[in-house]
């Protein structure tokens, strides 16, 4: 064989253009990586893409007319951002909230995350070339939407909460779903282990892949699983209880090492919480209003800020809602988890190889709507 | 390190942070260093603007019960702030962010390319100067 097949043929980085249409992207994300023969010596994150301005849209919208664009942000978890919006609001103009309403978003808000997480298994799963479990959560994901789809009407851009409560009650229909789907999910646990968690193929494609630090993640802001993953127990819903969160025991899932496949640990115990608070929340449901009564039609808060953080899917995120008294916000801006989340791969992706980048792209479960906003 | 009235002290939470500082900007690389040194991470940077002058709010966490914090730098249409990418690397994205759409720049900042807008976008969508605006207030207006 001549020599010149033997040495390497050329000694140079050379750049590779990751997405932004690309099936592991989940989203327009372009990476520009520059690689060495196959390993990462720099990753630089494009995104913006998908960029509506949805900042702008909230200065020139009446409170009430940016409710529909919250779930259209994280449209995974859009339930959880119209949540957050209507208790920001509802903090700045003081609206007091019946005790059933609080429970119902609760109730709905888990089921939400519930299938954001299950979506995000079948594709992360997908992403490594495990077809099946991807056809097990997508069944799973179906009953969590046609149980919010029976009180709220939609699928995915949900726009179910009002300040002062919610739009519909619910009825013993969606209860008996809600139930009926906790149990049915949580006979589930034993196919998805089986299926993944014990699949050695998952098991070298995640451990010691993609690790965060807890330095890492601080440096960047990193926040929600991907933080939890790395050790820290650190959840908005147990360090500034808003709602009725108080009232629930769960816990906090923690992972020790930071990697890939304590990112999919977390998630799958948190899906779990979030079933025993759904199960409490039921238990205690509260009779009474589901709306407030007296809530003015056009909402004029008072002067001044609040910046209303909440546990969504992906993470801490909050709006900063500033009002000059009348009856549009000055500014409203959004803190999105997945930001943060992504920008970490600059550091990660160092010295990886490219197909472990695709591997902690999916670990870390980002939407780029959310970022783009 | 600051004067006692610049610190307002939120007990109740009402604000989301518990307390917030006015920081003038030469002091604003001290305290960013200091709140990384207790362990913060940087949550976000908000741009405001008003007639009389740009604010930039930093917000810090640390992953305790309510114990986020709020910067307030007032900085005016001219001036240009001080980079704390250095200090905690989520500023570099946030203030990429902040300079595309307020158009303000941060002295030091090499990487200031459009974040989210495209790469070749000439105005500041978020300045209450461009497009649809239904208040274009001054700062007293709104924290008297």
């Amino acid at each position: 064989m001549p020599k010149k097949f033997l040495d390497p043929v050329v000694d140079q980085i050379y750049t590779l253009n990751l997405g932004p249409q690309h099936p592991s992207t989940h989203g327009v994300l372009r990476v520009l990586l520059d690689l060495d023969g196959e390993f990462i010596v720099r990753a630089d994150p494009v995104i913006g893409y998908g960029h509506r301005g949805h900042e702008k849209m909230g200065e020139n919208r009446l409170y009430k007319q940016f409710l529909p664009n919250t779930s259209r942000m994280d449209y995974l978890s859009g339930l959880l951002y119209n949540h957050g919006f209507v208790l920001a609001v509802e903090k700045l103009a003081g609206i007091e909230v019946p005790p059933r309403a609080q429970y119902i978003r609760v109730i709905c808000s888990e089921l939400n995350r519930i299938s954001s997480h299950l979506l995000w298994f079948g594709t992360y799963v997908m992403d490594l070339g495990g077809f099946t479990p991807f056809l097990y959560a997508f069944d799973d994901r179906e009953q969590v939407l046609d149980t919010l789809d029976h009180v709220t009407g939609s699928r995915l851009t949900y726009s179910y909460c009002r300040f002062g409560g919610v739009i519909q009650d619910i009825d013993s229909e969606f209860i008996g779903m809600a139930r009926a789907f906790v149990s049915r999910l949580r006979s589930r646990w034993k196919d998805y282990h089986n299926l993944v968690t014990r699949n050695i193929i998952f098991i070298k494609r995640t451990k010691g892949v993609g690790v965060i630090t807890p330095e890492l993640a601080r440096q960047y802001g990193v926040t929600g699983p991907n933080l939890r993953a790395c050790g820290i127990p650190f959840d908005v819903r147990k360090m500034e209880p808003y709602e009725v969160y108080d009232r629930f025991d769960f816990e906090i899932p923690v992972g020790s090492s930071g990697d890939a496949y304590d990112r999919y640990m977390v998630r799958i115990e948190e899906m779990e919480q979030s079933c025993r608070i759904i199960e409490q929340a039921l238990d205690q449901l509260p009779k009474g209003p589901f709306l407030a009564e007296k809530v003015p039609h056009r909402i004029k808060p008072p002067k001044g800020e609040v910046y209303f953080a909440f546990e969504s899917a992906r993470g801490l995120t909050a709006y900063y809602l500033v009002s000059d008294g009348s009856q549009y916000p000055y500014r409203c801006h959004i803190r999105v988890p997945s930001l943060g989340n992504l920008h970490v791969i600059e550091d990660v992706f160092r010295n990886t190889l490219v197909a472990d980048a695709i591997s902690i792209l999916g670990s870390i479960d980002l939407v780029i709507p959310e970022i783009d906003r | 390190m600051l004067p006692e009235d610049a610190v307002t002290v939120d007990d109740d939470y009402r604000t989301g942070a518990a307390f917030a500082a006015r920081v003038p900007l030469d002091l604003l690389r001290d305290a960013a260093e200091r709140c990384s040194a207790l362990g913060f991470y940087l949550e976000t940077i908000t741009g405001l603007d008003f007639q009389d002058t740009f604010e930039l709010v930093y917000h810090f966490n640390v992953y305790e019960p309510k114990s986020r914090i709020a910067l307030r730098v007032l900085c005016g249409h001219d001036e240009t702030p001080p980079t704390v990418r250095d200090i905690l690397r989520a500023a570099e994205w946030f203030e990429r962010e902040v300079h595309e759409f307020f158009g303000i720049r941060f002295a030091d900042n090499p990487d200031l390319r459009r974040l989210l807008l495209p790469e070749d976008a000439d105005y500041y969508p978020l300045r209450k100067t461009f497009g649809v605006v239904n208040a274009y207030r001054k700062r007293e207006e709104i924290y008297a």
